[in-house]
């Protein structure tokens, strides 16, 4: 009997060593080269490190810039998303229309099919109107991208709120507005701030559309760290890959409880 | 009347979304269709023929790595379903959703570390194994497979789980009495209960796979290509947007029966549920 217990625990043991080389060993070389001077082969750690590159972040530069327009786009991005998003969800969760089918049908379309051809029309539409190589086309592409999973995370936030406190509000008489802006809205705060965060993240981290529509004049982080990857330039891609994976991290521990996957469709990009 | 009004409401309400859908997505997706069969402001079926001289063979690679991908992805979504479904064991719980928020692109790059020749993951094997070189995994479809799955199995475990979660204990219970193992509880109870959400976890993942762009520039091999690469080398180096968006209308044609019945499936699961 003991002998089948610590067969077993070194069994777990090989499994959970096994585990972390595969989910976090990806992480390992990242952060290694994003300390590292000079790195050769075979050496398992960098021979020199260096935190110039993570100085780099703080002083006025490539890297800075384009944070700071990743972090202006992914805020407006979320303001626009969420604030498109909160009607519509509430007409989804609480008013029965006619053709609800198709408009579903709609809105869950872009999950359904590969979203980059999209982005390259998007890219020539907007190189006609002036929106190319400019921070508002890549906005509005996010804001249509991100629309179509925040919409679902606030609709799911809003089913969820116990229709007889709306009821009991209107019974006593107050506007169908009023019962939405001191009821259904302020219980529905913790799903629209997930939902937030959610495009915040996505918008932060998108590649496709900052691409084709940021170039050739802005480029986002995302877009920096692609360039200095292809151009072995392996510290500041990882410095960037860092900066842009640690706040997703956090995100989904703090959320982890209430995952569920009808909630966040649409992640990746 | 009063029915009437509420209608309007309703329909007031979700205007601005569809505005937005249908000026930045629906618009765009017509016009990649109409694009594809326009040659200097003609219909044509040029592009199409270029896509079918010079990329037929990405377009069966793409789908052969998505499919590759999306069975390894649904055996391991299964196996992590089915050992949590019994077990609680917390370790694999977090583990497995890690990488569910990462973007595509940082995969891409921490994955081309990880899997190069000279990476971490032959700085191990060799050390382990007392070997000199390894060959390295990424730039060729093995690694491409490799990131895809690593980034594609949370979500799907997501669905899954969910699934197997939500099944009455009553079935697994009858199974148990009647002598069944779990291994054959997993195959022979919750596989067959929960195969519409399978089925949802293996559409997602064949079309987030087929549809990426970032892991395999990051780490795919330089030939063949995804359909995405050579849709992005068309508008690229060759500023053809015909060709481009034919490569882009094939892949809809691939993924339209599954994404038909996605789309059916999630209708009626959302629409069904009113409160």
């Amino acid at each position: 009997m003991r002998q089948f217990s610590i067969l077993r625990l070194t069994l777990k043991l090989v499994l959970v060593v096994l585990i972390l080389l595969l989910v976090v060993g990806p992480f390992v070389g990242i952060v290694l080269w994003s300390f590292a001077r000079i790195w050769y082969w075979p050496s398992p750690i960098p021979q020199e490190f260096t935190l110039r590159y993570w100085s780099e972040v703080f002083r006025q530069g490539r890297v800075l810039n384009s944070l700071t327009l990743s972090l202006r786009i992914a805020l407006i991005t979320v303001v626009f998303s969420i604030s498109i998003a909160i009607p519509a969800a509430y007409a989804f969760a609480r008013y029965k229309l006619p053709v609800e089918r198709i408009l579903l049908f709609l809105f869950l379309m872009p999950q359904a099919f590969p979203q980059l051809p999209v982005f390259i029309n998007l890219a020539r539409v907007f190189g006609r109107i002036g929106l190319r190589g400019n921070m508002w086309g890549i906005i509005l592409a996010h804001t249509m991208a991100s629309l179509v999973f925040s919409l679902w995370i606030i609709t799911a936030t809003f089913k969820s709120i116990p229709l007889d406190l709306e009821q009991a509000a209107q019974n006593l008489g107050a506007s169908r507005f009023r019962v939405f802006w001191t009821i259904t809205f302020p219980l529905g705060i913790p799903g629209i701030i997930a939902g937030a965060i959610h495009v915040f993240l996505w918008s932060m981290g998108e590649f496709n559309a900052a691409f084709f529509i940021g170039a050739p004049f802005i480029q986002t982080a995302p877009v920096l760290m692609y360039t200095a990857s292809a151009g072995y330039n392996m510290q500041i891609a990882s410095v960037i890959a860092i900066i842009l994976m640690v706040p997703s991290l956090l995100f989904m521990l703090i959320i982890e409880k209430f995952l569920k996957a009808e909630y966040i469709a649409g992640i990746g990009g | 009347m009063r029915r009437r009004r509420e209608v309007l409401v309703g329909f007031l309400l979700i205007l601005p979304a569809l505005l937005v859908l249908a000026v930045l997505y629906i618009y765009p997706l017509f016009l990649s269709m109409y694009m594809s069969f326009t040659v200097s402001n003609r219909f044509s079926l040029a592009n199409y023929g270029k896509v079918f001289d010079i990329y037929w063979r990405d377009v069966v690679y793409s789908v052969m790595i998505s499919l590759i991908t999306t069975f390894a992805t649904l055996v391991l979504s299964v196996l992590i379903s089915g050992y949590l479904r019994f077990k609680n064991w917390r370790f694999l719980d977090l583990m497995y959703k890690l990488p569910l928020f990462i973007p595509f692109l940082i995969v891409g790059h921490a994955m081309r570390v990880f899997l190069a020749p000279h990476g971490t993951l032959n700085n191990l094997l060799t050390r382990i194994l007392r070997i000199e070189e390894l060959p390295g995994l990424s730039r060729s479809w093995i690694g491409l497979v490799w990131a895809f799955v690593w980034i594609m199995t949370p979500y799907a475990t997501l669905i899954v789980l969910g699934a197997f979660k939500s099944l009455d204990s009553a079935y697994i219970e009858a199974a148990q009495n009647l002598g069944a193992n779990k291994v054959k509880i997993v195959l022979d109870v919750l596989l067959p209960m929960c195969r519409p959400s399978i089925m949802v976890a293996f559409i997602l993942t064949f079309v987030r796979t087929i549809s990426s762009l970032t892991i395999p520039i990051m780490v795919g091999p330089a030939s063949p290509n995804m359909i995405t690469v050579s849709m992005m080398f068309r508008v690229n180096y060759f500023n053809d947007w015909g060709t481009a968006n034919a490569l882009g209308v094939v892949s809809y044609l691939i993924v339209m029966v599954f994404a038909i019945y996605y789309l059916k499936f999630m209708a009626a699961e959302r629409g069904g549920i009113k409160a």
